[in-house]
């Protein structure tokens, strides 16, 4: 029995520690990525998202011009 | 014709006892789980072969020299050992006794005698005494592991660590289980090795090992047997227990998207891990920092021959070796006892209360949660990388088959490996 007592404070204190350790990770996880996103942020992420815009309007042209074309011929 | 007695007392069939027999037929068993079934191969492989090469008859592969002086069972020997050790027995089995119970100074003294006489230690023996009984196997593998593990998910979604820390609750319910069974007839477990038994619920193979060593060497070999084939029965354990405490609907929720996570980010993430475990939890600096290591190699992206090397060609070659000390420790006398048993059904049970915590710690989440949470993934909190998440992937797909949770899953899946390296940490520095 005393040993059993043991066990269930030490379930106690290993869950304690095991949820406090995560939970402060979770913290500094959350505050080091915005700190990161915000004064370090990748260099090319920028650029590339500009390019993108003009190529998906390109792309959303394309895909109408070829779905209005097929609708016509179908009619 | 005394020469042809002499090498027929030498054969294996004139010298072979029952637990022998039914030890390499356990080997032989989980060549065929390997094998056949495609459980865990890399380890079960090398610990069933391992298991076998233990248990040849007068071989003594896996004993240290004083006891292959004991196994001879030459007299003058028995002798020389039994005055190095300071007792007055007679006969092999209790001077075994007496050495296995003996201090370090009367173990160096008998090591020197059974030199003298001429006996070796045996070749798995060594390979257990560097790679496992030092822990530095266990340890370099876990830097592998750390070296293949991407912890985008995890870092696009840090909450999931809540879920990896449920699901140790595992570990510490089967302590309980253990000290339990203890008041039992026919069980003997301590502290230490019920410790030891529940590190199984982290599903971490490493870990499981490496705290075994530390805690419970004796009952190393039935620990990580355990250890492995529930990770390789994840598949059949998990997706009742998932579907047990959740309804169709849950099952079919979709969840957000995750984010882009930058280089930068994932290079410091390891760092600020190593940070917490140095300051709040340095008795497991052993297996973060190890792990942490491994990671970084990774993410930085300059030394990609390190990285390469640690998640290939150095963790096969480390896993040959620990998987051949391990399997060294499936002798009769420690593994053919009612404790092996016990520590199968605690395994089974740990596994099973560790899904069942993460799944419904999950849906507390999803109660306060703004974005949805799909309570499965819950159930990838038992480490068990990658298997568990892939499960999970499964049991959701199951339920709408536009659902795809891997990534979702990878979160949760990667954060109860630091979860159980803690856990492991709490038992060290308390009962270690």
């Amino acid at each position: 029995m005393e040993s059993v007592n043991a066990g269930f404070s030490l379930m106690l204190i290993g869950m304690g520690v095991v949820f406090s350790f995560l939970t402060l990770l979770v913290f500094c996880i959350s505050v080091s990525s915005k700190l990161i996103n915000r004064f370090f942020p990748e260099p090319t992420a920028t650029t590339h998202s500009a390019n993108e815009d003009v190529t998906q309007a390109e792309t959303v042209a394309a895909i109408s011009a070829a779905v209005h074309q097929y609708r016509q011929s179908k009619v | 014709m005394e020469g042809l007695l002499k090498l027929w007392n030498d054969t294996g069939i004139a010298n072979f006892t029952w637990g022998q027999g039914i030890m390499i037929l356990v080997g032989l068993a989980l060549l065929y789980l390997a094998i056949a079934k495609k459980f865990e191969p890399l380890l079960l492989v090398t610990i069933g072969f391992g298991g076998i090469l233990a248990n040849i008859p007068n071989a003594g592969l896996a004993l240290d020299a004083v006891e292959n002086a004991i196994a001879s069972g030459q007299l003058d020997s028995l002798v020389a050992i039994a005055s190095a050790l300071d007792v007055s027995v007679t006969g092999a089995e209790p001077l075994a006794k007496a050495y296995a119970n003996a201090g370090q100074a009367h173990h160096l003294a008998a090591l020197q005698v059974a030199r003298d006489l001429g006996y070796e230690n045996g070749m798995l023996y060594n390979f257990y005494t560097v790679a496992v009984a030092s822990g530095a196997a266990p340890l370099i593998i876990f830097m592998g592991v750390g070296a293949m593990t991407d912890f985008g998910a995890l870092i696009a979604n840090p909450r999931t660590l809540f879920l990896g820390a449920a699901a140790q609750f595992g570990i510490f319910a089967t302590l309980l289980g253990a000290l339990a069974l203890d008041m039992l007839p026919g069980f003997d477990f301590t502290l230490k090795d019920a410790s030891a038994i529940a590190i199984i619920g982290g599903a971490d193979g490493p870990t499981a090992i490496f705290l075994a060593s530390r805690l419970a060497p004796e009952l190393l070999g039935a620990i990580a047997v355990a250890a492995y084939s529930y990770m390789a029965l994840v598949p059949i354990i998990q997706p009742p227990i998932m579907k047990l405490f959740t309804s169709e609907q849950e099952r079919a929720i979709e969840m957000k998207q995750l984010r882009h996570v930058s280089q930068r980010e994932k290079i410091v993430f390891p760092i600020l891990v190593l940070i917490l475990c140095a300051v709040f939890l340095p008795s497991a600096a052993p297996l973060i920092g190890m792990f942490c290591f491994g990671n970084l190699m990774k993410e930085c992206g300059v030394v990609d021959r390190l990285s390469n090397t640690t998640q290939n060609s150095l963790i096969n070659i480390v896993t040959i070796f620990l998987g051949l000390s391990v399997g060294s420790k499936l002798s009769a006398d420690k593994f053919l006892a009612l404790e092996t048993l016990g520590i199968l059904a605690l395994g089974a049970a740990a596994f099973s209360i560790g899904t069942a915590s993460g799944v419904l710690m999950a849906k507390l989440m999803g109660k306060f949660s703004q974005h949805p949470i799909n309570p499965l993934i819950g159930a990838a909190g038992v480490s068990a990388v990658p298997m568990a998440a892939r499960v999970v992937n499964k049991v959701g797909l199951q339920a709408n088959p536009h659902n795809f949770l891997l990534m979702h899953a990878m979160g949760p899946n990667v954060a109860g490996v630091i979860g159980s390296a803690v856990a492991a940490g709490v038992l060290l520095a308390i009962v270690g």
